[in-house]
């Protein structure tokens, strides 16, 4: 399912102008080819994609993905125009890229298993309960569909209507989903 | 704990439960603590999920990227980096480029297109799909088996020939699937060896026999062979 | 004769290109399009005219021939076979599209002409259709949805979904899953060799249906009131039903039943997998 330009969520880091500024200029380098450019965008985009990467489909795949997207960037970096900023384009390829490997990978299967079960086998306190776990780590035991839609909704800053669109889903789950995984992960942070 | 005031705490939050409904359940909260104390646990997740860092991956993932986009020495074109399914190649030799201009040209069903340096030669407009194979009333025959076995031996020659000019995604991928109709086609002759009257297990292996010989013809048809 | 009214060429020097041109059409023209490597999107809108919009390496230029016959597009590369391009197409509702590409995904939307669809390494995906609609990858899924007529979608190493789907229907894979889902046919024949394969459709009066797979498991819907012979053969596998059937033969590794008047004919074949008849809607894919 291709992300409309409708579908973008707002970065939630401001760049400056300068960063801006270099980096439309290293975008335009590697497009023409040049590998040195490249690798500095790498550089600067590869913890937010990797992350995306991890938080949507899992920790194993996510290598595996964040090579997908960045080699895919370079190939299409002749249609980036540089009316948005490059992290920006980026960031929807990204995240093109995980929704299409997400069905692949076949996670359509219990996605939205919603039952008690699923969810408080993500609540269940961890060894340590003095610390307060990791609020990755719980967002991992979530359930695929819950993870995704929380990760979409409370990281990503989609609205239920957009975040229905890219799953293949209807918003009511969507919130039905959040809430759950919400209500799932209080329980980490005391 | 799940009820009805419970489950709007999170449209409540977000600012998207309808107005008649906030109400009810700020007066509702006014009321019950424990809802109150999930409230704030639920805006604590919220605020939490909000301050999250993106980490970078564990192991510095650039050199597969160099690799795989062409730019380390040495470097072969770009490999699937996904086991179960290869995208699209992103980087060609020359004659892996020839090879799949010819594929277009075949699968466009037309000779209005190919792209070969200098090259003008029109291959016949073949159909990617072959007409279908008669149904063989006894498979295990053995008359209908030579016969079969002639018709794959054409084609695997003639495939062999052509390969060359198919690209190594193309060529990995009819391979791994005639070996799975292989296996089906051993599978119903181990089973038809010991009933081979059957009707089902005759009609079933001459179904796989057919779907053999139907991809053979599709890859020779890619491969821009004749046979 | 194709007769070329209009060539469009673009190319730039240096920087990545772009392309961007809209050309008029008369009524019962065709759209064409052979790619290499990249994407082929198509969408529909209500004007008499097709807007080609192109994303290129400043290397290739879009070749867009256009006759009284419709319009044929494709790149060619300034030296050698050209690199990725991706379009996006708008074209009006009604036109015949017939795409082709090797590494190509292709995706079209809100079609209600004829559509072929062919590519090697790469998805098809498509919204709409009507009349004759053929699908084809080898290497890629094959996905079709709201669309009418005589269908035929093959894969070869993927699996092939369709839902609300009405018409003769033809779907074949080797290595991959044939999920059929909201059809309403006469006349819908699934085959797949190593693969499950699920029917969630109509099973009409007069009306034929096969669905075959060597390695896997077959979910089909059967309503109660159907009128239906059903031939059932596995050599490996298990039957079972939703509701009572009363077999009405029997053979080794084959037997029939018939539900109501027996008008229709239902042909489930899985060599070595399970085979199950639910009514409609209770069919889900197991896991």
């Amino acid at each position: 399912m291709e992300l409309t330009t409708s579908g973008v969520a707002t970065l939630r880091r401001d760049r400056d102008q300068a960063a801006g500024d270099a980096e439309a200029a290293d975008a335009a380098l590697a497009a023409s080819g040049d590998g040195r450019a490249f690798e500095r965008l790498y550089r600067v985009h590869v913890a937010r994609i990797h992350s995306l990467a991890r938080r949507m489909i899992d920790s194993d795949a996510a290598d595996d993905v964040t090579q997908d997207v960045f080699i895919r960037a370079w190939t299409k970096l002749g249609t980036f125009r540089g009316d948005a900023a490059f992290g920006t384009w980026l960031y929807r390829l990204a995240m093109n890229v995980i929704l299409a490997r997400r069905t692949t990978l076949g996670s359509e299967r219990g996605r939205y298993d919603d039952s008690e079960g699923a969810l408080e086998t993500a609540a269940r306190p961890g060894a340590a309960p003095e610390l307060s776990m990791d609020l990755e780590e719980a967002m991992s035991r979530l359930p695929d569909g819950a993870r995704q839609v929380f990760v979409l909704h409370d990281l990503e800053g989609y609205k239920h209507e957009e975040i229905a669109e890219m799953l293949g889903i209807v918003p009511g789950t969507s919130k039905s989903q959040l809430h759950h995984a919400r209500m799932a992960l209080r329980q980490h942070l005391e | 704990m799940s009820d009805a005031w419970t489950e709007r705490l999170s449209e409540y939050i977000d600012g998207i439960l309808p107005e008649g409904e906030c109400v009810a359940l700020e007066a509702h909260l006014e009321a019950c603590a424990s809802c109150r104390a999930t409230l704030d646990e639920l805006r604590r997740v919220v605020a939490r999920a909000r301050a999250l860092d993106d980490r970078p991956p564990a192991t510095d993932l650039w050199p597969g990227i160099a690799t795989g986009i062409g730019l380390a020495p040495g470097a072969h074109p770009i490999v699937s980096l996904a086991r179960r399914r290869a995208r699209r190649r992103l980087a060609f030799t020359v004659p892996e480029l020839a090879a799949a201009a010819i594929a277009l040209a075949i699968l466009s069903g037309g000779a209005a297109w190919l792209v070969l340096r200098g090259s003008k030669a029109v291959p016949t407009a073949t159909t990617a799909t072959p007409a279908p194979m008669p149904m063989l009333v006894n498979a295990s025959a053995p008359g209908t088996n030579a016969r079969y076995a002639a018709a794959v031996a054409d084609l695997e020659r003639a495939l062999e020939q052509g390969r060359g000019r198919l690209d190594t995604a193309t060529v990995r991928v009819i391979e791994k699937n005639l070996s799975i109709i292989d296996r089906a086609i051993r599978e119903a002759q181990s089973a038809l060896a010991a009933d081979p009257g059957n009707a089902y297990l005759n009609l079933h292996l001459a179904e796989q026999m057919r779907r053999k010989l139907e991809l053979l013809r599709r890859a020779n048809a890619l491969a821009g062979a004749r046979s | 004769m194709l007769a070329t009214l209009a060539t469009l060429t673009a190319l730039a020097l240096g920087a990545p290109q772009q392309t961007d041109t809209t050309l008029p059409v008369r009524s019962g023209a065709r759209l064409e399009v052979e790619n290499f490597g990249g994407e082929i999107a198509v969408k529909t809108w209500s004007r008499s005219a097709v807007r080609v919009t192109a994303s290129h390496s400043s290397r290739d230029r879009i070749e867009i021939g256009a006759s009284d016959a419709g319009l044929h597009v494709k790149a060619e590369g300034h030296r050698g076979p050209p690199h990725v391009v991706d379009y996006e197409i708008t074209v009006p509702a009604w036109m015949a599209l017939n795409l082709s590409g090797v590494y190509t995904d292709i995706n079209v939307e809100g079609a209600q002409g004829e559509i072929t669809a062919e590519t090697v390494h790469g998805t098809v995906n498509v919204s709409g259709g009507s009349g004759n609609v053929s699908l084809k990858s080898v290497e890629g899924v094959v996905t079709l949805e709201k669309a009418r007529g005589r269908i035929d979608l093959y894969s070869v190493n993927e699996e092939i979904k369709a839902s609300n789907v009405s018409g003769d229907l033809t779907a074949e894979t080797v290595n991959g899953d044939i999920t059929l889902r909201q059809i309403e046919s006469s006349n819908a024949e699934a085959n797949t060799v190593n693969g499950d394969i699920t029917y969630d459709g109509t099973i009409r009066d007069g009306g034929r249906y096969r669905f075959a797979t060597h390695d896997g498991s077959l979910r089909v819907s059967v309503p109660e009131k159907a009128n239906v012979a059903v031939s059932v053969s596995t050599f490996n596998g298990e039957f079972n039903s939703c509701f009572p059937v009363q077999l009405t033969g029997k053979a080794k590794h084959r037997f029939n039943f018939t539900i109501g008047s027996g008008s229709a004919r239902l042909e489930l074949e899985s060599f070595d997998g399970d085979i199950k008849i639910c009514p409609p809607g209770a069919v889900a894919k197991e896991e």
